[in-house]
C-alpha cells in the first residue's frame, strides 16, 4: 500500500483503557501497525532535581512516591545504596522484613496486572476476581505498614516497623487462601482455550530481541532468559532463600501471563520461608546523617523488573546526584518493537503486557520515533475519507444529510 | 565465568589508556574513571564485541562542574555492571549516540539532550521529549547552576537574579 | 414532542424535585431531570495529572468487588463528554496542565471536580519540583478535596456521597434550578471540605 493509505491515530493522553496519561501515535497500514511513537512525559515532575535539595531521609519518602505500585522497591534500592555508601550493614531481621514486604508487594502488583490484562481483553470476571483477592494482600500491607499503598517500611539502616507473631500468622493465613486462588488462575490460564487463543502469538519478542532492546522482568523471562536480579546480583537476604527463577518460552503475552502467575506462587513460597526463618533481633541500626563521598549502583528486582539506582554523595547531608532507572523505562523499547506489525486491536493488551508504569518512567522522559509521520487535522481527515470513497465510486459529499431535528 | 579482576586485567592489557582507570567497587561492579570521547570510542566496541558487554542498562548524566559526565552502565550475561564514564566540556558537550548498537539507550540519550544540554551526534530525529511543550530553550534543569526556584511555572520562564545572570551569561 | 414531555414529567415527579407551577415548560423540566440524574447516578471520569499511581489504583479499587462504587449508581466513563464528575489525581505537571483544562472544558454542565489525594489537593511532596504547578485547584476549580497518601477507597466513596448530599441540599433549598452555578467557586464555598 502506498504512503497515502496510511492512517495516523493518536491515542491518549486521557486514555480509555489505561489509568495513566500516555500518548501513543499509531500509524496504520490497513489494520496493521507500521509505526508507533510513544509520547510520555505527562508525569514528568522533576524528581531528580528535587532530590538534590533534600536530605537522605526526606528522599526516601519522595522516592516512595515515584510509583504507588512498586513503592517499596524504589526505597529498598535507594536505602541499600546509601547503606553501602555509609558502610553500614543492616540487622538480619530487617533484611528479612524487607524481603517479606517486597514479596507481598509483588503479589499485589502481579494480581493488579492480572486484573488489568483481563480487562484489556474483555474478561471482566477475571478482573474482578483478581482485584478481590488483591484486597486481602492490601489488608496485610496495611497491617504491616499502616497504609495500603505507600507503606513507608524502609529507612536508612533498616526498617521502621517490625512484623510480630500475630501478624506473621495473619500473613500465613493470607498466603494459604491466596495460593488456592492463584492455583485456580494457573489452571484457568493454562487450560481455558479462549484465554490462550486471545493471548498466544500476541506481542512476540524473541530472546535475542529482548536482550537487544534491554527488556527486563517478566517480559525478558517470558522470552526464555533467566534474568532476575534476585538471583543474578542477590541483595538483602535473597542469597539464602531457595527459589526458582520462573521462565517461559512462549515469548508472547501468553508467556508473560504464565510467568506472572507462577511468580505469584513462588513469591508465596518465599514469604513462607522468610516467616519461618526470620531471626530475632533489632530492626534498625544507627545511620549517619552525612553520608561519606562516593558513588554506588544499587539494583533490585521490582515486580516489573530490574530497578537501578545510581547515587552519588559528596559528603554532605544531601546527595550530589540520584538517578533512577525504573523497570518500565527499560521495557518501552521492547514494547515498541512488539507493536510493529501487529493489529491495532491487539495494541491495548500488548501495551498492558509489559505492565507499564508511566509515573516510574517519567521522572525522565521518553519519546521514540522510527520515521517522521504527519498528523492530520480534522478537515484534512474528512477530505481524505471523501477522496477514499470517491475512488471506490461513492460520492459521500453529494449525500444530503437531513437537518437535525430539534426536540426541545 | 570471568571474575571482575580478570576483566580489568584483560582490558588494561589491551588498552594502555585504561591502566589504573578501572577498579572493582564490589562484586559485580566495575567502575571506570572519566575518559575522553576518543578514549571512550576506542574502548567501547571491544567491550561490546569481545568482552560480552552487549547490553546497556542505562546512561546517567552528571554535572562535573566545567564538564558534563556520562556514565554508561553496561551489563554482561553474568550480571556484572561496568560503569564506563565519558566526559565532555560544557562549552562543547558533544558525544556520539550509541543507540545504533544499544537500542535500549535511545530514550536515555534524548533525556541527556533535554536535561543536560548534551549534543548527541547520530541520535535519530524524534519529537519533543522529556520536558513539556513550550519549555524555554537553553534551560537544562539538571545542570547544577540551574536553580528551580528561579523558574516560573506559569510563564515558563527562567528568571535568575541579576548577579546570577551575569555569571551565567557565557553559559547560556 | 408529547412523548418526551411526558417522559420528563414522570421522571421529574419521581424525583420529587419539582412543584408544578405555570412557568414550568419542557426546558426547565429537562434541567430538573438532569439535576436529578446527576444526583442519583453521577458518572465519573478519571484523569491522572501527574500522580504516582497510588491514588489511581485506589480509584479503580473503589469500583471492584469489595467497595463496589457502581452499586451507588456511580459509573466510570471513558470520555469527558459523558461525565458529571472529574476525579483528578496527582500534582499538575506542566505537560498535563493544558490537557486537564481541555478535559474540564469538554465536560457538560453541571460539572464537578474532586481532587483525590494530597498531591491533588496541594502538590504534596512534589511541591517545588520544576515541572509541577501545584494542586489541581491551580488550574481548574475544585469542589471536593480528599487528602491522604494514598487516599483510601472508603474516603473516595465518602467524598462522592458528600458531594451528592451537598448538591441535593443546594437543589432543594437553594432554588429550583440546578444550573445556577455559573460561577463554579460559589459551589466550592457551599460544599464543605471533606476531611479524610
Amino acid at each position: 500500500m502506498s504512503e497515502y493509505n496510511r492512517v495516523v491515530i493518536p491515542i491518549g493522553p486521557q486514555h480509555p483503557s489505561l489509568k495513566e496519561p500516555g500518548c501513543f501515535t499509531v500509524t496504520l497500514d490497513g489494520e496493521k501497525i507500521v509505526d508507533v511513537v510513544v509520547g510520555i512525559g505527562y508525569n514528568h515532575r522533576g524528581l531528580e532535581k528535587a532530590c538534590e535539595s533534600r536530605n537522605y531521609i526526606q528522599i526516601i519518602y519522595l522516592l516512595e512516591r515515584i510509583c504507588g505500585i512498586c513503592s517499596h522497591t524504589h526505597t529498598t534500592a535507594f536505602c541499600q545504596g546509601v547503606e553501602e555508601l555509609a558502610g553500614i550493614s543492616i540487622p538480619r531481621r530487617a533484611a528479612y522484613i524487607r524481603v517479606i514486604v517486597a514479596e507481598i508487594e509483588r503479589l499485589h502488583s502481579h494480581l493488579l496486572w492480572l486484573g488489568v490484562a483481563a480487562h484489556e481483553i474483555g474478561f471482566d470476571t477475571m478482573f474482578m476476581y483478581a482485584w478481590r483477592d488483591r484486597e486481602a494482600v492490601l489488608d496485610i500491607l496495611a497491617a504491616v505498614g499502616g497504609n495500603r499503598v505507600n507503606y513507608g517500611i524502609n529507612t536508612i539502616g533498616g526498617v521502621r516497623r517490625d512484623i510480630d507473631d500475630s501478624l506473621r500468622q495473619d500473613i500465613l493465613k493470607m498466603t494459604d487462601a491466596l495460593q488456592e486462588q492463584v492455583k485456580y488462575y494457573q489452571e484457568l490460564a493454562l487450560t481455558e482455550t479462549t484465554l490462550a487463543a486471545r493471548l498466544a502469538g500476541i506481542g512476540k519478542l524473541s530472546g535475542e530481541d529482548a536482550l537487544k532492546y534491554g527488556a527486563v522482568g517478566p517480559v525478558i523471562r517470558a522470552s526464555g532468559i533467566d534474568f532476575d536480579i534476585r538471583a543474578v546480583d542477590p541483595y538483602a537476604v535473597y542469597a539464602e532463600i531457595p527459589f526458582k527463577v520462573i521462565t517461559d518460552t512462549h515469548a508472547d503475552v501468553f508467556g508473560r501471563t504464565v510467568v506472572r502467575i507462577l511468580e505469584l506462587l513462588e513469591s508465596i513460597e518465599i514469604i513462607r520461608f522468610c516467616i519461618k526463618n526470620m531471626p530475632d533481633g533489632d530492626i534498625v541500626t544507627k545511620a549517619p546523617r552525612r553520608i561519606p563521598a562516593g558513588e554506588v549502583i544499587s539494583r533490585t528486582e521490582a515486580p516489573r523488573g530490574e530497578d537501578i539506582h545510581y547515587i552519588r554523595s559528596n559528603g554532605t547531608e544531601r546527595p550530589d546526584r540520584v538517578r533512577v532507572r525504573a523497570p518500565s523505562e527499560a521495557n518501552w523499547h521492547a514494547m515498541r518493537h512488539m507493536l510493529l506489525g501487529q493489529y491495532l486491536a491487539d495494541a491495548p493488551i500488548t501495551i498492558a503486557a509489559i505492565d507499564p508504569c508511566f509515573s516510574c518512567t517519567d521522572r525522565a522522559i521518553v519519546i521514540n520515533s522510527g520515521r517522521e509521520t504527519e498528523l492530520m487535522d480534522w478537515p484534512r481527515l474528512r477530505q481524505y475519507s471523501i477522496d477514499w470513497y470517491k475512488k471506490r465510486g461513492i460520492d459521500v459529499a453529494s449525500i444530503k444529510i437531513p437537518e437535525r431535528r430539534m426536540y426541545f | 565465568m570471568q571474575t571482575e579482576e580478570a576483566i580489568i586485567h584483560k582490558l588494561a592489557e589491551k588498552f594502555s589508556i585504561l591502566k589504573d582507570k578501572l577498579y572493582v567497587q564490589r562484586s559485580k561492579r566495575i567502575i571506570s574513571e572519566f575518559l575522553t570521547r576518543e578514549e571512550f570510542e576506542q574502548v567501547l566496541p571491544y567491550l561490546r564485541d569481545k568482552m560480552g558487554f552487549y547490553r546497556a542498562s542505562h546512561v546517567v548524566g552528571t554535572d562535573e562542574g566545567e564538564d558534563l559526565g556520562f556514565i554508561y552502565l553496561l551489563t554482561n550475561d553474568e550480571g556484572i555492571i561496568l560503569a564506563l564514564k565519558e566526559k565532555a566540556p560544557k562549552s562543547d558537550p558533544k558525544i556520539s549516540s550509541l543507540s545504533g548498537d544499544y537500542p535500549s539507550l535511545e530514550f536515555h540519550e534524548r533525556e541527556l539532550v533535554s536535561l543536560f544540554g548534551a549534543e548527541v551526534e547520530g541520535l535519530p530525529a524524534g519529537p519533543s521529549y522529556p520536558l513539556p511543550d513550550g519549555w524555554p530553550e537553553g534551560n537544562y534543569p539538571l545542570r547544577k547552576e540551574w536553580n528551580p526556584e528561579y523558574f516560573d511555572q506559569n510563564t515558563m520562564t527562567y528568571n535568575p537574579p541579576i548577579d546570577d545572570k551575569e555569571k551565567e551569561g557565557g553559559k547560556k | 414532542m408529547v412523548q418526551a414531555d411526558t417522559l420528563w414529567k414522570v421522571m421529574a415527579e419521581q424525583a420529587m424535585i419539582i412543584n408544578y407551577s405555570r412557568g414550568d415548560n419542557a426546558l426547565s423540566l429537562l434541567k430538573k431531570a438532569i439535576a436529578w440524574g446527576t444526583r442519583k447516578s453521577p458518572w465519573i471520569i478519571h484523569f491522572n495529572a501527574g500522580s504516582c499511581n497510588g491514588c489511581d489504583i485506589e480509584i479503580v479499587d473503589a469500583l471492584t468487588p469489595r467497595f463496589d462504587l457502581e452499586r451507588l449508581g456511580i459509573l466510570q466513563r471513558g470520555t469527558p463528554r459523558h461525565a458529571d464528575v472529574l476525579v483528578c489525581t496527582g500534582a499538575v505537571t506542566l505537560q498535563t496542565k493544558d490537557r486537564l483544562k481541555q478535559i474540564y472544558d469538554q465536560m457538560p454542565e453541571p460539572k464537578f471536580v474532586i481532587a483525590t489525594g494530597t498531591c491533588a489537593c496541594s502538590g504534596g511532596v512534589f511541591n517545588g519540583c520544576y515541572c509541577v504547578m501545584g494542586g489541581i485547584d491551580s488550574v481548574i476549580p475544585v469542589d471536593v478535596y480528599i487528602p491522604g497518601c494514598a487516599v483510601r477507597p472508603e474516603a473516595i466513596i465518602s467524598a462522592v456521597a458528600k458531594l451528592l448530599g451537598a448538591l441535593e441540599a443546594q437543589q432543594k433549598g437553594g432554588g429550583k434550578d440546578a444550573d445556577r452555578r455559573s460561577d463554579h467557586s460559589q459551589v466550592s464555598r457551599e460544599i464543605q471540605y471533606f476531611k479524610g
